[in-house]
């Protein structure tokens, strides 16, 4: 197939328009930027550690409402396109699933992206207006973000192949992107459990991915790069869960 | 190219609807044997449930046959070679409301292959041949059904199939509509392109088809050709009350 490329650019791009036309969109928006703004106010109450709050809530706003959004989306998407018939024009013509599943999970990554980037502006003006330098690792802590993101997206899409409704993916999702943050204490109850517990708690570990690995300013001083092996995980779980995904897709009917 | 646009051969398609305990099962077609022969109209008939979708769907390799083969040109229907030879309509299609008509058109077009100034021309041939020109600067959010029914013809004109499936293509538009897309259609047939419509218009197929197909509780009952329901008392409309009753 050597006409891959312009076809699955041509489902991301089409994905990614209709995520940043719907409706939800501005709501989401909106709502960030006043979120982002009203942590001024949280700032200003941490008195000295005004800087780092008002980063460290920013970042972790941008993360949940691009979160949220791309949850809805990547829930939706699929179930969306079966239940108006739209995919009806889309695999009756020569179009791969595989080509399509990646498109449709380059173009919601793509809005996380877009989300990340536009929400960054705005933070970090409202930084410079409050005279307050680049945080460290601002622009690992933004790739962190989006590597999370890119990996709850690909499970998400995973999750919509065989739940009964976008609600249910919204739910499973939201329990493993919960889950992916309590990895490190996972693996600690797993190393102190005995018999059956700490098999099913060292299967958890494997199935579960670590999304610790992706926190930038967590790490000692705030100011540490994400490690190669932590991109080499994020891509791998991309992989497993596109290609889980795509099993299911490749059976499906419509 | 195969005298035979589409070989159903003893097909069989039985939907499995997962239940809290096991699966029900249902058989929509049975030991479905027909051609559809190139370059002809063929026209499908049948009571609600009858397994028409079901049959349309298998053409254009949305589901697959559970039992039996099936061939669009000599190809399996779910492969891309046969895909790209197919056009296909489905009852009421959906479009994105906010977008115009030329951008919907050219993401189907890129799907089927097209880019650049083919896919231009492409876009604009088929605008122009469903009579959405004049409504090119309008969203999709204002087009009535006929104009949606007419977009949904459109993308399946884009890439110039060989063979069209058309799903109830004149289901609940007025009667000018009716009259531009029959003739529309007659002119796409006399091109050479196969067309394979279904409709519960029993006089809309008689006027468009060469030959019609009566599926009854997804068996064929009955194919008739136009010969034979110009001679009979009555015409298609008796002979396919007398299959169904």
């Amino acid at each position: 197939m050597k006409n891959w490329l312009p076809l699955t650019w041509a489902v991301a791009a089409n994905s990614f328009g209709e995520s940043v036309r719907h409706r939800f969109f501005t709501l989401f928006s909106v709502f960030a930027f006043t979120a982002i703004y009203a942590s001024v106010l949280a700032g200003v109450m941490a008195v000295d550690e005004e800087a780092r709050v008002l980063a460290d809530l920013g970042l972790a706003l941008m993360e949940l409402t691009t979160l949220a959004y791309v949850l809805f989306q990547a829930s939706s998407s699929l179930l969306k396109e079966a239940e108006t018939k739209t995919i009806y024009l889309v695999f009756s013509r020569p179009v791969p699933r595989w080509i399509y599943l990646a498109g449709k999970m380059g173009g919601v990554m793509l809005t996380a992206a877009f989300m990340l980037a536009v929400m960054s502006c705005m933070h970090l003006a409202l930084l410079y207006f409050r005279g307050f330098a680049l945080p460290a690792a601002y622009g690992w802590a933004l790739a962190g973000s989006f590597c999370k993101l890119a990996v709850i997206t690909a499970f998400a899409f995973f999750v919509s192949l065989f739940s009964t409704s976008s609600v249910s993916t919204l739910v499973i999702s939201g329990i493993l992107w919960t889950l992916g943050h309590f990895v490190s204490e996972t693996r600690f109850m797993a190393e102190h459990a005995y018999g059956i517990k700490a098999v099913l708690l060292k299967a958890v570990i494997w199935l579960i991915p670590n999304l610790q690995l992706f926190n930038a300013r967590d790490a000692a001083g705030a100011a540490a790069a994400i490690a190669p092996a932590a991109f080499l995980a994020g891509a791998a779980w991309i992989l497993a869960a596109y290609l889980a995904s795509l099993w299911l897709l490749a059976r499906k009917e419509f | 190219m195969t005298s035979r646009a589409v070989t159903f051969s003893k097909v069989e398609k039985t939907y499995k609807r997962p239940r809290l305990l096991g699966a029900a099962y249902h058989t929509a077609v049975q030991d479905l044997s027909f051609d559809i022969p190139a370059g002809e109209i063929t026209g499908l008939l049948g009571l609600n449930g009858a397994g028409k979708t079901t049959i349309m769907k298998l053409i254009t390799g949305l589901l697959f046959p559970t039992a039996g083969s099936l061939k669009v040109f000599g190809l399996p229907p779910s492969g891309q070679p046969a895909k790209a030879k197919v056009g296909f309509l489905p009852e009421l299609p959906y479009f994105p409301p906010q977008v115009k008509p030329g951008a919907a058109l050219a993401y189907y077009g890129r799907l089927s292959g097209l880019s650049g100034k083919d896919l231009s021309l492409a876009v604009a041939a088929a605008l122009e041949r469903t009579g959405l020109e004049p409504h090119a600067h309008k969203r999709v959010a204002e087009f009535s059904k006929g104009m949606l029914q007419r977009l949904g013809l459109a993308q399946a004109l884009l890439h110039r199939p060989d063979l069209l499936v058309l799903d109830e293509p004149v289901s609940g538009l007025d009667p000018l509509a009716i009259h531009d897309i029959r003739k529309l259609l007659a002119g796409l047939n006399a091109e050479g392109r196969t067309i394979f419509l279904s409709s519960h218009s029993i006089s809309e197929v008689e006027k468009l088809c060469g030959r019609v197909l009566i599926m009854v509780r997804g068996r064929l009952a009955k194919t008739v050709s136009r010969a034979e329901w110009e001679a009979a008392p009555g015409g298609l409309e008796a002979i396919f009350v007398e299959a169904v009753k």
